[in-house]
């Protein structure tokens, strides 16, 4: 049976995947002989044949949800295209596009005179795009001879094959050494030699504080000051600063996760500024690298709010961020154009433009390690058109390469982190709700997200066990959870996985007034027992084939 | 040579990558599932394939069969009733409670594929490995791991 290999386009660790037909289904295919993940894969990268031939693919364009052919739906963009003036519409993309089709929308925005071109991966992960000048790039030899291993944040579940080679290193030779900063203690914190267990989103000052412990001759640093806020020992960093030192091969990865990280672009820089005091090579592990805009997001939510657009384009294949309870501002807007892989359910009226997946396209990428290639493992899903016909429909227009930003100074970031550090810490009994992904899958494949993590001594005060639900209500909304109570958070702080759309909502939008950054920061909840049996514990059905 | 899957749980993440491995083949249906030990430490619970199969015993239709050459506990998913008697008579609790078709699943250690189970393949810290039976009673690998460290990932 033939095998079609492809670079696994679900996170930017590079992995190799292979994908069989053998006439009624398509099937996984580890490839022992591939460079980076030597056959294995995580659960998203195990999900790609579901993908290929899901029940709920899109196969039609939908106009108000209802189905239409192509040439009306083409026609309709055309003729609100006509009613609008340039400055009223908005370019907006999130994943699931190649670098090329990036690249083609710039042009589009260009080709429709517009500078509303905005990048909707609101996940904290893009603010990696933030860059120190100085710090290397970690390699896959770097990982696989580390002695000193510096994660922050759950590095592991972002990228469960690049663990593999951590774990190894540290197992192959006892004198490895594995420092975790987190404000959750996950499954990677168990493997830990050193857990340095931060208040929640304040992992930019413990690394603020190592900095000027691994290098003292960096003035501004008030170490002190920068341990308290985290919520650490001094002794604690001190013992991380003293395993971290120069010396030992190692590096310094980063991760961020929604509802986790309150400062995206300090934790970024933050990082990459700790790497560069220890001599270390550094990764950003990250799903996704997409390119920055020309408008900031929490702008473009401004301009939403305040009805200066009145037609979007949204581009991207997996998780259009047009779900109503993510963003209700889309409601005001008057022509709304977006592309999806999967029928959306419960999506605002509007043109939905079926397009083919990530693992239907050729494109060029760029991993963790280098540069990539993907091939289509499948021919695109009958129906889809690709985005670049689509935009050809509609302009004549050729690709504008990306540029990329000069890389921020030292000087940059511990002024940064000063105005940070001043902003003042509002103080309320409520309970802080933090983001976590608590099991990996694609759009919740295999994910039961109806779960709460409560701490025990928590549990005694709510008055809660396993068997009881409890509601949450944040500024922005309400949901109810399964009670499961673990030590894994800390007493005052309820954890949720942050797949599902409905438990994203949870946490509202802030947007950063100098950087124009959005974060959807932890943030502090009224809970409450809910009387009711409430709802029954999830069933597992089987995939509706 | 029988061949049994093992786990080495002092490399296990928790990523239930061998639970997705495992959906993906069988459409949603997982033939292995987890456990939690403490909050860090998770287990992959799959078909021991016992000796004496209570499965096999408690099954009225003989559906479920052990092949003495290999070892190998199977079901024959096509005559299966769902009368759920596996499901009450297994010991680990590892055949599924929700029957999804209708019918119990049963792990086969893909004997579909070559090279061994699927959940083995994918795993991406090689916690689970697929080896001889003879070489787990030689080296005693699963009982080794779990006892050195119980909980605890570093000794």
């Amino acid at each position: 049976m033939a095998i079609k290999r492809t670079t696994c386009p679900f996170c930017r660790n590079g992995c190799e995947a292979g994908v069989s037909f053998d006439g009624y289904q398509y099937q996984m295919e580890y490839l022992k002989d591939a460079k980076v993940n030597k056959g294995k894969l995580c659960p998203r990268g195990n999900s790609a044949n579901l993908v290929i031939d899901h029940p709920k693919r899109l196969a039609y364009p939908l106009l108000d949800g209802n189905e239409i052919i192509w040439e009306q739906a083409i026609e309709r963009a055309k003729s609100w295209l006509e009613s609008v003036e340039p400055d009223e519409m908005a370019v907006a993309y999130s994943r699931g596009l190649s670098a090329q089709e990036t690249g083609l929308l710039r042009g589009f925005a260009r080709f429709l005179g517009t500078r509303n071109l905005v990048c909707g991966h609101i996940e904290p992960e893009s603010c990696f795009n933030y860059r120190l000048a100085g710090t290397g790039n970690a390699t896959l030899d770097d990982i696989k001879s580390a002695q000193t291993i510096l994660l922050i944040g759950d590095v592991f579940t972002t990228s469960p094959v690049a663990s593999g080679p951590m774990i190894e290193a540290c197992y192959a030779d006892r004198k490895s050494r594995l420092v975790v900063i987190d404000s959750i203690k996950t499954r990677q914190a168990g493997f830990a030699n050193l857990f340095l267990q931060v208040k929640p989103g304040t992992e930019p000052f413990a690394l603020m504080a190592l900095v000027g412990l691994l290098d003292k001759s960096v003035s501004g640093i008030d170490v002190d000051r920068f341990t308290e806020l985290a919520g650490l020992e001094p002794d604690q960093l001190r013992q991380a600063a003293k395993m971290l030192g120069p010396g030992t091969p190692g590096f310094v990865g980063s991760a961020m996760h929604l509802g986790r990280v309150r400062y995206p672009v300090l934790h970024s820089l933050s990082s990459q500024l700790v790497a560069l005091k220890a001599h270390k090579p550094f990764v950003g592990f990250s799903e996704a690298r997409l390119p920055e805009g020309l408008m900031g997001f929490g702008q473009f939510r401004q301009a939403v709010d305040e009805d200066r657009i009145k037609m979007v384009f949204w581009f991207g294949g997996l998780y259009p961020y047009s779900y109503p309870e993510l963003f209700p501002e889309m409601a005001k807007v008057e022509h709304r154009v977006c592309t999806s892989i999967f029928r959306p359910e419960n999506t605002l009226p509007g043109l939905v433009l079926p397009v083919p997946s990530e693992l239907e396209k050729e494109s060029i990428g760029y991993s963790y390690w280098g540069k990539i290639e993907r091939h289509p493992l499948a021919s695109p899903y009958s129906g889809t058109r690709s985005v670049s016909w689509i935009i050809g429909q509609l302009a004549r227009i050729d690709e504008i390469p990306e540029e990329l930003s000069k890389p921020m100074g030292m000087e940059d970031v511990l002024k940064m982190a000063t105005r940070t550090a001043e902003i003042p810490k509002d103080k309320t009994d409520n309970w802080l709700l933090v983001g976590e992904k608590k099991a990996i899958g694609i759009g919740g494949f295999y994910d039961d997200e109806q779960e709460i993590f409560v701490n025990p001594v928590a549990a005694q005060k709510l008055n809660v066990t396993d068997e009881n639900f409890l509601a949450v209500e944040s500024p922005s909304s309400r949901n109810e959870f399964r009670v499961h109570v673990t030590s894994a958070v800390p007493d005052g702080v309820l954890s949720i996985g942050v797949n599902a759309h409905s438990n994203r909502a949870l946490f509202p939008i802030e947007t950063d007034k100098e950087s124009g950054e959005t974060a959807m920061p932890p943030v502090s909840v009224k809970v409450e027992k809910t009387t009711a049996t409430a709802r029954p514990a999830p069933e597992i059905k089987a995939m509706e084939f | 040579m029988a061949k049994r899957i093992i786990l080495r749980l002092d490399y296990c993440i928790g990523c239930r990558a061998c639970e997705a491995a495992c959906r993906s083949r069988f459409k949603g249906e997982a033939r292995i599932r987890y456990g939690e030990i403490t909050e860090t430490v998770m287990v992959p619970l799959a078909c021991r394939h016992c000796d004496e199969p209570l499965c096999v015993a408690a099954c009225p239709f003989d559906v479920i069969q052990r092949d003495e050459k290999t070892g190998l506990v199977y079901q024959s998913s096509f005559l299966c009733v769902g009368c759920r008697s596996c499901v009450l008579a297994c010991p680990f609790g590892v055949m599924d409670e929700n029957l999804m078709r209708g019918i119990s699943q049963k792990c086969n250690l893909c004997n579909d594929r070559a090279e061994g189970p699927r959940c083995v393949a994918t795993c991406p810290t090689g916690a689970l490995q697929f080896v001889e039976e003879a070489e787990l009673t030689e080296k005693k690998v699963g009982v080794g791991f779990v006892v050195r460290s119980p909980g605890r990932r570093r000794p």
